[in-house]
């Protein structure tokens, strides 16, 4: 038996914490169909304007396709260098690796405001003009860190037996890459290009100063919330909402039985 | 004789090579990660570096070799009391986030048999968490606002007559939302730790006539260490940097550092100052990953 403790007491202390993270979202939802100009008690009433007046908003459109734009391309990159960076973090040794793995892991514990300044800074000196790549290549070199410690978390549970099999085998590099290596990583890789995705989806401190002519969905929103509050930013966070739950349950489902979900004892 | 030494020499010459293929091998894996970061992080480091040693004169850059915003940093109002406030709102949000976050995992790791069921409150810990950041400070601005829920709430209940202002826009709505913001965070890594614990382990403590408080203090609590310190090490990162709650749901003294940093490049223009308290804040993040890798070896338990 693995249970033990006062289980009434266990499962409503429980119910609570879900009640606290679940209140404020449905809150929100709730007041996306109220029919009042401010977001407040009390309801006036149902309508479906604001989602009405969401999808009129070519501004607001625009933002959520950039949003998608660079998402698709922080995820290109960070398994273009980050599954290379755990590979190579996991097999060998070369000078420099301990900086390196530091470097690495630096933009977890940074406040994205400081990766920001410092992008910003070299992006004056070399001239490069704002615009959604210059956030692209910020936010993929905050976000790498992700897909290189879930491959290199799952490097280390495959060992180097294989690997070595696979090249005493007469496999080259190449081969060993495509039958030993992807197969092992692959449900980590997945897990983690897809929270690479939804962070940068929803990424505004590193954007906020990368951030050139077109804007990204959370620099909108910003904007939005700061200047008029209306129940549309309500409309769009539902929407948005929505279509996480949609993108986690098919990641989930998708890599089930993996590191990613719930072990059983 | 000669045929062995002959192979030897060859021998020699096959390691040679595989250490060249071996050599060739590495550096394919190790160098496209190696130069990003050169590029896109040890470069902007050290340029900051060097704009904060100099100086802003008539909104012009002046090179220099001065320590001065160093010394400012520590020195003058606001910059380190506001990196001191960062600091504690960032552990006040840790430690909560801790103990909201605990009673969930602990139902998660323990109570939950189907794993059905456990798959399916996974789920529900994890949407929160991608659900739009901005929106959910948003949310408390609406549940704690004169106008909000909570007020309305307590109006209906007689509790008071006019709406209590109290709630928002000082630092313990901004410690709220950024609680509510980072728990399901907190969640998933004690979760992670208390799933590890061996269920043998509560079986052999039962068996030697122990009850569910001494199982709690005695094994699980302490087990449960390392996963509370690296969800706290994330959390408190997270709402250290922050700057979204303090302008939503923070008054005007709960700006913190990276309000500053945007104020000194944006209003200001002053790049050298924001370029020192940036570099301040990464030798700080540096210290943090070594102490956090270092916690995390002192506390962590093998089975």
């Amino acid at each position: 038996m693995r249970a033990f403790g006062n289980r009434p007491l266990i499962i409503t202390m429980a119910m609570c914490v879900l009640a606290f993270l679940y209140l404020p979202i449905l809150v929100m939802m709730l007041f996306s169909f109220n029919d009042s100009q401010y977001t407040g008690l009390p309801f006036n009433g149902f309508t479906l304007d604001w989602y009405r007046q969401v999808f009129a908003d070519t501004r607001l459109l625009k933002s959520i396709w950039n949003s998608i734009y660079v998402a698709g391309g922080v995820v290109m990159l960070s398994v273009l260098f980050g599954l290379p960076a755990a590979i190579a973090l996991d097999r060998y040794e070369f000078p420099g690796k301990g900086l390196f793995r530091r470097i690495v892991m630096l933009p977890i514990v940074l406040p994205g405001i400081i990766t920001g300044i410092a992008l910003l800074g070299f992006y004056l000196v070399i001239h490069m003009r704002l615009s959604l790549y210059t956030i692209m290549l910020g936010q993929g070199t905050a976000l790498m860190c992700i897909t290189i410690t879930e491959v290199f978390a799952r490097l280390q549970q495959l060992g180097k037996s294989q690997m070595e099999a696979a090249v005493n085998l007469g496999a080259n590099e190449w081969e060993v890459f495509r039958h030993v290596i992807l197969p092992a990583v692959r449900s980590a890789l997945a897990g983690a290009m897809l929270i690479a995705f939804s962070i940068s989806f929803d990424e505004i401190a590193v954007t906020f100063l990368l951030t050139g002519r077109e804007n990204t969905l959370p620099m909108t929103l910003w904007s939005l919330l700061r200047r008029e509050v209306t129940p549309e930013v309500n409309a769009v966070a539902t929407l948005v909402v929505l279509m996480s739950v949609i993108l986690i349950v098919v990641g989930m489902y998708a890599s089930r039985g993996q590191a990613a979900t719930p072990r059983e004892n | 004789m000669s045929s062995i030494a002959l192979s030897a020499g060859e021998n020699a010459k096959t390691i040679r090579s595989a250490r060249r293929l071996d050599r060739r091998r590495m550096l394919f894996w190790v160098v496209p990660p190696v130069a990003w970061f050169t590029v896109f992080m040890l470069i902007p480091y050290a340029m900051l570096l060097y704009t904060s040693l100099g100086r802003v004169e008539d909104m012009r850059f002046i090179p220099g070799l001065s320590l001065r915003n160093f010394i400012q940093v520590f020195t003058v109002d606001p910059y380190l009391s506001v990196i001191i406030k960062s600091a504690r709102i960032g552990l006040m949000t840790a430690v909560l986030s801790a103990i909201v976050a605990y009673p969930l995992s602990f139902f998660l790791a323990f109570h939950v048999r189907s794993s059905r069921l456990k798959f399916l409150i996974y789920l529900l810990v994890i949407v929160p968490w991608w659900a739009s950041y901005l929106v959910k400070a948003y949310a408390w601005k609406t549940i704690l606002g004169s106008g909000g829920i909570l007020n309305a709430l307590l109006q209906k209940a007689g509790l008071t007559d006019e709406p209590v202002r109290i709630f928002l826009y000082n630092e313990f709505s901004v410690v709220v939302t950024l609680t509510y913001i980072f728990t399901p965070f907190a969640v998933l890594s004690i979760y992670a730790q208390l799933e590890r614990i061996p269920t043998s382990l509560i079986e052999a403590a039962r068996n030697l006539g122990a009850g569910g408080w001494m199982i709690f203090w005695r094994i699980i609590a302490p087990i449960s260490v390392p996963g509370v310190v690296a969800g706290g090490i994330i959390t408190f990162s997270l709402a250290f940097g922050d700057f979204v709650a303090p302008v939503l749901v923070g008054g005007p003294d709960s700006v913190m550092i990276s309000n500053i940093v945007i104020n000194l490049l944006g209003v200001a223009f002053d790049w050298p100052m924001a370029a020192a308290i940036g570099l301040v804040i990464i030798t700080l993040g540096l210290l943090l990953i070594s102490a956090s890798g270092w916690l995390e070896e002192k506390t962590q338990i093998r089975f």
